[in-house]
Parts: structure tokens; C-alpha cells; sequence
């Protein structure tokens, strides 16, 4: 009885060690691996936050508006975004290469997946930024224009021409990354046409009278001379 | 370097020509009912006051559709008894070309000035084309100075109507006056007078494809004028009397031209306006007299309604742009409505915005075009105090009025210094309380470290 626990027990024994010996290195090795890669990262973010003079890209951050968009201080400058951009970088090259170390199918499928998908996630991600730009643009202009011309609900205005050029761009980038393509196309088509029959509903039914009132007074005070003409001197 | 490049047809004219000693520019789009008298005053002003120099008058048109060229090329005078001359009457060339690129009034004057410089005129006055009020003399007046005295730049001096030239007095004339301290009265008057010297400087510039093409032109004449040390005098032309401006021009997009040209070249001559403390007189030529003015009917209820459309919707770009009391100010002005009678842009609030807009335009915060235009309500509230406030004045305390701006803008020039380098204090939900008090000039500049 006491030698059959004592060759259990032996063989529990001998399966940790054997476990230990399987597992331990490479577990050790890959958190050694992560914790060089969050080192590395810590002191590129440090080191290019002090080195790094992004004046270029800072005046293209303000002028876009995307410093805004990010930062409602206004105050996101390149160096914040090199630096931070390189530290995740770094962190998920880190991540990576830990996971190799344990070389099963799984990981090494992980890695090759992502490595394939990298590139197209950094396109997918550009144009997200793009689009994040151009919505800022335009919507900024959309505001500036509407509250300068007098039109109505300008801060709406402005909004739905960022909502819109934010979907097209999300709709583009799930393309281009082949995810769930015919969903978001359906989506975007489907919005577009609600859309177009909202305003066409709202100008027909609720909107008309208001719309033709607008119209009435901007033709009346084009014609009133008198009225724009302190508008008119220099 | 910008090279003349003439067209085909100014080319031709030119060679026939060969040489003149006078160059009277006439800009024009659309002006048939106005310019065969402005014409006809030029060919009157050349042949009374200057009837031994050579002169040709150049209507550069931006493609008008009403008859333009014809009535420039049909004004002429037969009868020279009618206007007392005493010397015979002779033909002036008058040409009417069209301009390329850019379509404005910058680009207009960019062929007149190489058309002087080819036909290597002594001096060049340029006057607008929709005029009623021009008469022979203004030609006397603007290029007598360059010819017989060696002035440079002849810049008008007019009596207007106390809300005609709001742009000029609440925001040019103030600002170039503090910024290089010359008081020059109507730096975007439209009517100039110019020595070769300063012709040629403008001609070799290379930013005539910006908004100095356009509206911007005047001031930008004027501000390379006084910048870079031209002789520059005045001369007192009477009242000027013009048709309405294209009543579809668009106010924001005028005040966008000129006053991002005012920004613009604070940045070329930055040096220049740092070391420059208050302000002098400009020579002023010309017998002065009282006229009446056209009454110019003001709708102050609905500039302050655009103002306070403006502070609702635009907070969020002026809140990026303006220093924090300033913001806050213009956020409380925004909540008075005209009844209750409080509604009041201060000289020193309205100097200090208009000096956190150059800074913004300088730092890059925004796009410029978006940052200019949503200046327009902050202006349009300013107009709306400066008449309420001069409704019963007369004309020359108006000019008290403006004068009173004019020192508040000199005064706040360490303020600008001071902003013009550094990064705005950002805007809390409530008026925070400076934190640092720097002394200069008359009033104290305040700023959060």
C-alpha cells in the first residue's frame, strides 16, 4: 500500500519536473522577452519624447484640427504620438516574440496571422486617420460657413458631415481588411437611402413651410440693398 | 524671384507704345456705368496737370461682360473749352487689357505694374473703377507727390461716411498704425500713387498668388510701403463716393483677404514692427474741405444676432484661439441682448482678440481659412458697439473715437509681443486667475505662465 502511494506520488513528481522542464524555460524566457520589450519601449517613449522635434508635423496636427479631435486641449503634438506609437510598437513586437518561444501550431499560427494582418491594419488604421481628418476639415468649414451665412442648426450641420465621412471611412477600412465587408456595405447603403428619405419626408411634410420661409427672407435681403450695404464698404 | 511674364496682347501695346512717363491703372469687373468716368477723369487730370509727360491709362478687366472694355475705349473728351484748359488737348492712350490668373484685384494691379515697368513710367496711380466722386484732381494729388516731391507711396486721405470703412477703422488701420507706427488714414483706400522704385519692388515679390491677388492687395502695397522704409505720404482727395461693391461678395470672405494678408505680412516683418515704439504722423498734401456724405443705413439688430449665433455655435474654435479672460469676456458679452442696453465691445477687448488672431495665424492653430472667417462674428459685434456707440456723434469725434482705439492698439503691443511666441492660456470653465503680471507699456500685460 505504502509503495503504491510512494510510486504515485513519483509519478506526480516526475510529471511536474517533466512539466517544469517543458514549460518553465520557454514561460521564463518569453516573460524575460516581455519585460526586455516593456523596457525597451519605456526608455524609446522617454528617449523620443526629449529628442524628438516633430515642428512640422505639430503645425499639420493644429491645422487639421486632429490635435483637437484627439485632445480637446489642443495640445497632442507629434512627439506624444512618436513616442506612444513607438512604445505599443515595441510592447506588441515584444508580445510576439514571446510567443514564439513556446513554438506549439497555435502560437506559431498567432504570430504568422498577425504578421500577415499587420500591414493591412496599418492601412486600415491610415485610412481611419484620414478620414478622421478630412471629417474635422470639412465639418469645421460646414460650421464656420453655416454660422457666417445664417443657416439653420449649424453645430448639426457640421456634425452630420463628420458622421458621414467618419462612416464612408470605417466602411473603407473594414473593406479593406475583409471584415464583415458585406455588412458594413449593406449598412452604408442602407443609411444612405434612410437618410436621403428623411430629408426628403422632413422637406415634404414638417419642413416645407420652413424651408420656403428661409429662402423668401435670404432672396428679400439680397434685394433689400440698403440692409448689406455696411457689408459691402470697406 | 517673380518674372514679368507680359500677355500677348499688353506685349503688342507696349512695343507700339515704347515708353510713357505716366501710368494711370484702372482695375475693373463689370463696371461699364462707372468707368468711362473715371476714364474721362484721368484723360482730364493728365492733359490739365501734366500736359508734357506721355501718358497711358491700362484698364486691367477680369473678363467683365457689361461693356467694360467698350466704355473705356469710347471715353473721350472733344470739348476742351468745357473744362478751362488752357493747353491743347491731347489723345491719352487708353487700353484695356485682361488680366490672367488669379481673378481679383490683386491680379488686375499685378498687370498694370509690369505694364509701368515696361514702358519705364516715372510714377503710376491706380484708382478704383466704380467711382463717382473722382474728378481730375485726384491725379494731380496722388502723382505730383512721386514726381516733383520723391515720395514713394501716395496714400488717399478721404472724409467718409462715420460707418463707411468699418474694416479699415476697427481693425487696419489701428493694427498698422501700432505695428509700424506710421498713421497712415486709409491703408486700403483703393486709390494709390507709386514711385518706379517702389513699382519695381512689388513687381519681383513672389506671393502674388496669395490672397494678395485679391483683396488683400491694398494693404499689402501699403504694408510693404511703410515695412521697408519707402518715402510715404497722404493726400487729401475729398469724399469718395462709389457704387456698391458685388452685393454677393461675401463679407467673411473679404475680412478673410485682408486680414489674413495683415497677418501674413506681421510675419515677414516681424523685426520690423518689434522695434517699433508708438506712432508718427504721415505727411498729408492737399487743400482740405468739408463734404456731404452718403448716409449708409446700419441693421445693428442683426449683426448682434450674427455675433450671438457665433458665441453659441463657434465657442469651440474660439475657445482654442483666444486667451482665457478673453474667451470668457466675449462669452459674457454673448449673453447681452441689445434691450438691455449693455451690449459694449471695449477698445481694449476687441484690440486684444484681434491681437490673439494674429497669434493664432502665426502659431498655425486651425486652418487659416477656418480661423479667419470665424473672426467674422467677433467683427460684426464690434461694428454693432462702434455704432451704437457714435449714433449721435459727428464726424470728428467719431475720429476721436477711432483715435481712442488707435492708442489702445499701441498700448497693447507688449501683449502681442508677448503672445506672439508662446502658446495661449487654455480655456477652463471658468476664468482662471493669471498667475503671472508682466509690465509694458501703458497698460499691464497679463498673462498665465
Amino acid at each position: 500500500m505504502l509503495e503504491t502511494m510512494q510510486q504515485i506520488l513519483q509519478g506526480v513528481l516526475e510529471r511536474l519536473r517533466y512539466q517544469m522542464i517543458t514549460y518553465l524555460p520557454p514561460l521564463m524566457a518569453a516573460a524575460i522577452t516581455l519585460l526586455g520589450a516593456y523596457l525597451i519601449a519605456l526608455l524609446a517613449r522617454w528617449m523620443l519624447y526629449r529628442i524628438f522635434k516633430g515642428i512640422t508635423i505639430d503645425r499639420f496636427l493644429r491645422r487639421s484640427g486632429l490635435a483637437f479631435m484627439f485632445d480637446r486641449s489642443g495640445r497632442l503634438r507629434a512627439t506624444r504620438l512618436a513616442a506612444e506609437g513607438a512604445y505599443w510598437l515595441i510592447l506588441l513586437a515584444g508580445f510576439l516574440l514571446g510567443l514564439s518561444v513556446f513554438n506549439t501550431d497555435l502560437t506559431t499560427q498567432m504570430t504568422q496571422r498577425f504578421v500577415l494582418l499587420l500591414p493591412k491594419l496599418v492601412v486600415a488604421g491610415l485610412i481611419l486617420v484620414a478620414g478622421a481628418w478630412l471629417a474635422q476639415y470639412l465639418g469645421r468649414g460646414t460650421l464656420v460657413w453655416a454660422v457666417n451665412e445664417g443657416l439653420p442648426s449649424p453645430r448639426k450641420m457640421a456634425a452630420t458631415v463628420r458622421l458621414v465621412i467618419m462612416f464612408v471611412a470605417v466602411v473603407v477600412a473594414a473593406d479593406h481588411l475583409d471584415f464583415a465587408r458585406n455588412v458594413f456595405l449593406a449598412a452604408f447603403i442602407i443609411l444612405l437611402g434612410a437618410g436621403a428619405l428623411a430629408v426628403s419626408l422632413a422637406l415634404g411634410l414638417g419642413g416645407r413651410e420652413a424651408v420656403k420661409r428661409y429662402f423668401q427672407e435670404k432672396s428679400e435681403s439680397g434685394r433689400d440693398e440698403s440692409e448689406r450695404s455696411l457689408w459691402n464698404h470697406l | 524671384m517673380a518674372e514679368s511674364h507680359l500677355p500677348v496682347d499688353a506685349r503688342r501695346a507696349v512695343e507700339s507704345i515704347k515708353r510713357a512717363d505716366v501710368v494711370i491703372g484702372i482695375p475693373s469687373y463689370n463696371n461699364a456705368r462707372t468707368i468711362g468716368h473715371v476714364v474721362q477723369a484721368a484723360c482730364v487730370g493728365l492733359a490739365k496737370y501734366f500736359p508734357d509727360l506721355v501718358g497711358v491709362i491700362v484698364n486691367s478687366d477680369g473678363g467683365s461682360t457689361d461693356g467694360t472694355a467698350e466704355a473705356v475705349l469710347a471715353a473721350r473728351l472733344d470739348d476742351a473749352n468745357l473744362l478751362m484748359l488752357s493747353t491743347p488737348l491731347y489723345g491719352t492712350h487708353r487700353l484695356s487689357l485682361p488680366y490672367h490668373g488669379i481673378p481679383g484685384k490683386g491680379s488686375a494691379f499685378r498687370l498694370i505694374f509690369q505694364m509701368a515697368k515696361e514702358l519705364q513710367a516715372k510714377a503710376c496711380a491706380v484708382v478704383d473703377s466704380d467711382l463717382r466722386s473722382i474728378t481730375p484732381e485726384w491725379f494731380d494729388l496722388l502723382l505730383r507727390p512721386v514726381l516733383l516731391a520723391g515720395y514713394d507711396f501716395v496714400a488717399p486721405y478721404y472724409h467718409r461716411h462715420k460707418y463707411d470703412g468699418t474694416i479699415t477703422n476697427s481693425i487696419v488701420y489701428p493694427l498698422t498704425r501700432a505695428l509700424y507706427g506710421k498713421r497712415v488714414r486709409q491703408p486700403i483706400g483703393g486709390e494709390f500713387g507709386l514711385s518706379t522704385k517702389l513699382l519695381d519692388r512689388y513687381v519681383v515679390r513672389d506671393d502674388w498668388d496669395t490672397d494678395v491677388a485679391r483683396y488683400g492687395i491694398d494693404i499689402w502695397m501699403t504694408t510693404i510701403a511703410i515695412a521697408e522704409g519707402f518715402r510715404v505720404c497722404q493726400s487729401f482727395l475729398g469724399a469718395k463716393l462709389h457704387d456698391a461693391k458685388d452685393p454677393g461678395a461675401d463679407l467673411s470672405a473679404m475680412l478673410h483677404q485682408v486680414v489674413g494678408s495683415v497677418f501674413t505680412l506681421m510675419q515677414e516683418y516681424e523685426r520690423v514692427w518689434r522695434s517699433r515704439r508708438g506712432s508718427e504722423p504721415v505727411e498729408l498734401f492737399g487743400f482740405r474741405f468739408d463734404v456731404g456724405l452718403d448716409p449708409i443705413p446700419v441693421n445693428v439688430e442683426r449683426m448682434i444676432t450674427a455675433f450671438r449665433r457665433g458665441c453659441e455655435e463657434l465657442s469651440e474654435i474660439w475657445s482654442v484661439v483666444l486667451e482665457a479672460d478673453n474667451f470668457h469676456e466675449v462669452r459674457r458679452l454673448g449673453g447681452v441682448s441689445r434691450a438691455e442696453a449693455g451690449f459694449h465691445v471695449p477698445d481694449e477687448l476687441w484690440t486684444r482678440v484681434v491681437m490673439d488672431f494674429a497669434c493664432a495665424h502665426k502659431q498655425g492653430i486651425l486652418g487659416r481659412a477656418h480661423l479667419l472667417k470665424s473672426l467674422t462674428p467677433l467683427y460684426l459685434a464690434r461694428v454693432a458697439s462702434f455704432v451704437m456707440e457714435t449714433r449721435d456723434l459727428v464726424s470728428s469725434e467719431v475720429e476721436e473715437k477711432i483715435e481712442q482705439l488707435c492708442i489702445c492698439f499701441e498700448n497693447n503691443k507688449p501683449y502681442l509681443e508677448l503672445r506672439w511666441g508662446r502658446e495661449r492660456t487654455p480655456v477652463t470653465e471658468q476664468a482662471g486667475t493669471p498667475a503671472t503680471t508682466v509690465a509694458g507699456g501703458a497698460p499691464e500685460v497679463r498673462l498665465e505662465a
